[in-house]
């Protein structure tokens, strides 16, 4: 079931309904509502997978109580390593086995010895690396004595799985969701339509920007080696717009649904195509995956304490395993080590948390150095997206072989060029929306705060209108739900 | 909470409203078709659908042969061919079964047939149909079984094409519409026949594949023939012919044979009784030329016996 379709529109609604009607009067019931509710949610797409996603909560839980209980040390690590071991190893098996296995028979090729790898057939469950995550941050958690474990299942399996976040995130942290669902939540208006207009922007986010993008990204990037560099450049530039629309807009989705039932997710996206730098880049890009590295492996590395060769190691290991966590392709580790890179100079001179405000707060422009800036970091941001978007290294290098010659400064010779300048007419209202809403949790939260309901209304219409316009024939699913 | 349903309600309806003036609007404002891709209104569009239905409103005494199909029908069966029978094509571009129920629904009783050569271009049987609603949009006046129609492609191209169909026959604006008879190379022959100027295909080479259905179309497939078999009506299902390179392209006509063999009615696979040349007889990968049309015609009078 995905959030852009009517299957969605269906059952939102009736969950609600039966959340703040027929449930309210009993917490219990309510979590319980949600937790059958996440779980049908989850079965839409392959109820097989439910098993692994009730056996990844059952472990969790019930390791998190052994660990609580554990009458020592020795106790509690052996339990919390049988949670990790276990949970990296369905993740391992499921996500990153035919990439292990296929890398090592390359490797061995190397030396002349041919091996045909045994490699498995099998379907990543979605929201995998997701859920893996939340039970992990959990166990680690306790083992930390950050939190205690919490005893009531449903409760638990709920943290797990509330399905606004099941399939593709944020990826939230018990210390952060569990109170929020042990707290009675009473209906709020104002909470409840800052949520709609949430939904309402992320919808366009995704059947606008994102799945328009689309089109023109996967037909440049399929055929890159026949056009000109200034096509390339406008390949990237689609599959920019394409990956932060249609995660972001995912994540708006998400939160603004958490919202109608009372429930504050982490923030996800800050406007990151605003950014001065990429360590601001990164503090505003998947905020919640990045804050989980930064939290759970940058710090127990050594973080930023300890000489420059530590730091540098270290940058460089949350980068990398952020982009292996994406995927099992070396184009994703290649993204998250260029990254890195960019983020070095940076960290050598002390200027990582240099940008830690707004960009142009208070003010409706930016002045030139921050044009400067934001341009630069976005270029740099463009680069490193043609890795993640690549089919491998080697197409990679070839696009970027692509751009770099005197055909990147000519009219691009894309056939469909009018209708991808349509889809950049609606990238550059998209971005003005945007920038006027920068300063907020997200663009439309107090944008026409002021106008009257009526011109407030008409745009709203105007948005359902144009998504209306340019939604496509066929439903796409989220980018992020292969992650 | 009240007051969050009743503004959430409320706004429900603006949406309802407005969107439908909105479309309306995009329409009639000089706005290009690249920034409303997801509408597609042409009326007297490729294919001569509005004379083809004109023609079938006006029709004149019982039919001996009603022809239904894809465009493989509209182009195949030439009434000229079938004379002295009196013979009517009820096909239209790229139809499926939900289109041909809807036109059987509304034009059946009026025609009449005594039998029925349905065009079964196993395709049509995989396809999604919103090519073809629109083009039933456009050229036809819309009913609830447009609406029902739209609800089964479920189609955002659909829905918008029909909101504006809605309006478009509520304030009657395609009145005084006439479709020329000659559309580039296409003629229209009274009978509902499109025939292309004369011209040659020339042949490429196509990957293997399959043919595949949907659920949705054998359903829908089945009650069209269900309807007829309802009214005594004869039904013949033929494959009609299409360029042999595309035709050996696919590799899985013993589903496809037994599929249309499952329903106990006679059906033939015209490519296999004639020996067509990719160039001489086809003006490209689907449709015959004339001196084809003639040639499938004489065949399909000499197998029916008619």
């Amino acid at each position: 079931m995905l959030f852009n379709s009517i299957d969605f529109a269906i059952f939102l609604p009736i969950v609600f309904i039966l959340y703040w009607f027929v449930t309210n009067r009993s917490l219990k019931l309510q979590n319980l509502l949600l937790m059958v509710a996440s779980y049908f949610f989850y079965a839409c797409w392959d109820w097989r997978f439910l098993f692994l996603l009730m056996f990844s909560t059952v472990l969790d839980y019930f390791t998190g109580l052994q660990m609580q209980d554990a009458p020592n040390m020795k106790k509690k690590r052996f339990w919390f390593w049988l949670s990790v071991v276990i949970n990296l190893g369905f993740l391992g098996v499921f996500k990153y086995y035919n990439f292990f296995a296929e890398s090592f028979a390359e490797l061995l090729g190397h030396f002349g010895l041919e091996v045909h790898p045994y490699t498995l057939s099998i379907v990543l469950p979605v929201g995998i690396s997701f859920y893996t995550f939340h039970g992990l941050s959990y166990v680690i958690d306790i083992y930390k004595d950050r939190i205690r474990a919490e005893r009531n299942f449903i409760d638990y399996a709920l943290f797990v799985s509330f399905f606004p976040l099941l399939v593709a995130g944020p990826i939230e942290r018990a210390t952060h969701l569990l109170p929020q669902i042990k707290k009675p939540r009473t209906f709020d208006y104002s909470r409840a339509v800052d949520g709609m207009r949430q939904i309402l922007w992320g919808l366009f986010k995704k059947v606008v920007i994102a799945d328009n993008c689309a089109t023109f990204a996967n037909d440049i990037f399929s055929n890159s080696a026949d056009h000109s560099g200034s096509t390339l450049v406008l390949g990237a530039l689609f599959f920019t717009f394409q990956i932060y629309g249609d995660f972001s807009g995912y994540s708006d989705i998400a939160l603004g649904t958490a919202r109608l039932f009372g429930i504050e997710l982490l923030r996800n996206f800050a406007f990151p195509y605003f950014s001065r730098d990429i360590a601001e880049f990164w503090r505003r890009w998947h905020i919640s995956l990045s804050s989980w590295f930064r939290d759970y492996l940058y710090i127990p590395l050594g973080g930023s304490k300890g000489g420059t060769w530590m730091r540098v190691r270290n940058t460089f290991i949350i980068f990398i395993v952020s982009g292996f966590w994406h995927g099992a392709n070396w184009t994703f580790i290649v993204w998250g080590a260029l990254n890195a890179i960019y983020f070095l100079p940076l960290l050598l001179t002390n200027r990582n948390r240099n940008n830690m405000e707004i960009v142009a707060q208070g003010r409706l422009f930016p002045s030139l150095k921050e044009v400067w800036m934001m341009a630069s970091t976005f270029a740099l941001t463009v680069l490193a997206w043609i890795f993640f978007r690549a089919e491998n290294l080697g197409h990679a290098v070839s696009y970027i072989g692509g751009i770099i010659n005197s055909s990147l400064f000519t009219i691009p010779d894309y056939a469909a060029l009018i209708p991808a300048c349509v889809v950049l007419c609606l990238i550059a209202f998209f971005m003005v929306i945007e920038w006027l809403g920068r300063e907020e949790q997200f663009a439309l939260a107090k944008l026409g705060a002021g106008w009257k309901r009526p011109v407030r209304w008409s745009f709203y219409v105007l948005l359902v209108f144009i998504m209306g316009l340019f939604l496509k024939s066929e439903e796409t699913p989220f980018i992020y739900f292969q992650f | 909470m009240k007051q969050f349903i009743k503004q959430s309600l409320l706004f429900a309806v603006v949406v309802v409203i407005a969107y439908p003036i909105l479309i309306v609007l995009s329409m009639w404002l000089p706005i290009p078709q690249v920034f409303k891709p997801s509408i597609n209104y042409k009326i007297g569009s490729y294919g001569h659908m509005y004379s083809r239905l004109q023609e079938a409103r006006n029709i004149q005494g019982d039919v001996d042969i009603l022809f239904l199909g894809s465009s493989h029908s509209y182009r195949g069966f030439d009434p000229r061919n079938f004379e002295p029978l009196k013979t009517f094509n009820l096909g239209s571009s790229a139809q499926t079964p939900l289109q041909t129920k809807i036109l059987l629904d509304r034009y059946l009783d009026l025609i009449n047939p005594k039998m029925v050569v349905y065009e079964v271009y196993p395709n049509t049987l995989g396809s999604d149909g919103v090519e073809s609603s629109l083009d039933l949009i456009a050229n036809d006046r819309n009913d609830w079984n447009s609406v029902k129609m739209a609800f089964e492609i479920n189609n955002i191209k659909t829905y918008n094409t029909l909101i504006y169909g809605f309006a478009a026959d509520l304030l009657n604006i395609n009145k005084g519409f006439e479709e020329p008879v000659r559309h580039d190379e296409d003629t229209y022959i009274s009978g509902g026949y499109v025939q292309r100027d004369m011209s040659y295909h020339t042949f490429e080479k196509l990957g293997k594949r399959k043919w595949k259905f949907r659920d949705e179309q054998l359903a829908k497939f089945n009650e069209c023939l269900q309807m007829l078999k309802e009214r005594d009506i004869e039904t013949v299902l033929v494959f009609a012919p299409i360029a042999p390179n595309v035709y050996n392209a696919y590799t899985n006509y013993d589903t496809v044979d037994s599929l249309y063999n499952s329903y106990g009615l006679k059906y033939y696979d015209f490519n296999r009784m004639l020996d067509l040349n990719d160039s001489l007889h086809f003006y490209d990968g689907h449709h015959l030329n004339q001196d084809g049309v003639n040639i499938f015609n004489a065949k399909v009078r000499e197998v029916l016996g008619i």
